[in-house]
């Protein structure tokens, strides 16, 4: 799993980051994003609401996530093609990761 | 601290934080919270408006936000989590929470982004830098009977330079948790 050079400086990404991206395979605005996450991560992860604000933010503004949709001041987004690769980048390097771990 | 009442329900409090202390007016709101005054709207800097009634588990917590062009969907997000917006000073936004049991209702649930609040804070605070620049350098010119003038003028730029320090020394104690 090569990464473009340019898309390189976005990893490792933080494990909030990570869950962020993987909960926006689908549309999602923040709060179900919040929900999504705490759910996936089976608790383990709880995204604070000015965390998720800051996160989204920024990651619009990289291009790794857009929003295709505004419902009742609730904008929703979505993953990118480019915040994809990124993330599955990530997964990858985590998978390695866990693999080292598991003789432990 | 002074105290008067204001109409029949609310009453109002005069206390100074200063922009590096947002955790102790937030503990202090807290508190004032067990002591059965609640947070109902914000005045002049420093002046907050009470709500009196029982005494309740509330968790404040201040964001800082510039940005206005999102600050209805930022707000909305807040509510959609479960946290009611009181007011805004200037960038400061006051919300708060009931506590439940367990672990304390946070806004920023990772360092990383605790540190964005207070460089936002920190870049917010060099729109003043110029004006301290000409103080400094004019303050020769001033004539002498205007020494008053000149000590406000210290006393300004001293604060200044001291929560510009105080708000480095919070970041990097974030960066090394």
């Amino acid at each position: 799993m090569e990464l473009p050079g340019n898309l390189v400086k976005y990893l490792p990404l933080t494990e909030t980051t990570a869950y962020i991206l993987l909960a926006l395979n689908e549309p999602l605005h923040g709060y179900a994003i919040m929900q999504k996450v705490e759910t996936m991560s089976e608790g383990t992860v709880k995204v604070g609401a000015g965390t998720m604000y800051g996160a989204l933010s920024t990651l619009e503004k990289e291009g790794l996530i857009v929003k295709v949709d505004e419902q009742e001041r609730r904008k929703l987004y979505t993953l990118t093609a480019k915040g994809r690769q990124i993330v599955q980048a990530h997964i990858h390097r985590s998978a390695i990761l866990v693999r080292n771990g598991q003789g432990l | 601290m002074k105290e008067k009442m204001k109409e029949e329900t609310l009453i109002s409090k005069y206390k100074w934080f200063w922009a590096w202390q947002d955790d102790k007016e937030e503990a202090w709101l807290t508190q004032m919270s067990q002591e059965g005054l609640h947070l109902k709207s914000l005045g002049f800097p420093g002046f907050y408006f009470f709500t009196p009634g029982e005494p309740a588990n509330y968790v404040y917590r201040l964001d800082f936000v510039t940005d206005n062009k999102d600050y209805q969907n930022y707000l909305q997000l807040f509510k959609d989590a479960g946290w009611e917006h009181l007011g805004r000073m200037g960038g400061w936004q006051y919300f708060r929470t009931l506590a439940g049991e367990g672990e304390l209702p946070e806004i920023y649930s990772d360092p990383y982004s605790k540190v964005q609040k207070y460089r936002r804070l920190l870049i917010y605070l060099t729109i003043f830098l110029p004006i301290m620049i000409v103080v400094v350098s004019r303050v020769h010119e001033a004539p002498s009977f205007y020494v008053g003038v000149q000590a406000v003028y210290a006393v300004l730029l001293g604060v200044y330079i001291f929560a510009v320090v105080k708000l480095i020394g919070r970041i990097r104690t974030l960066r090394h948790v």
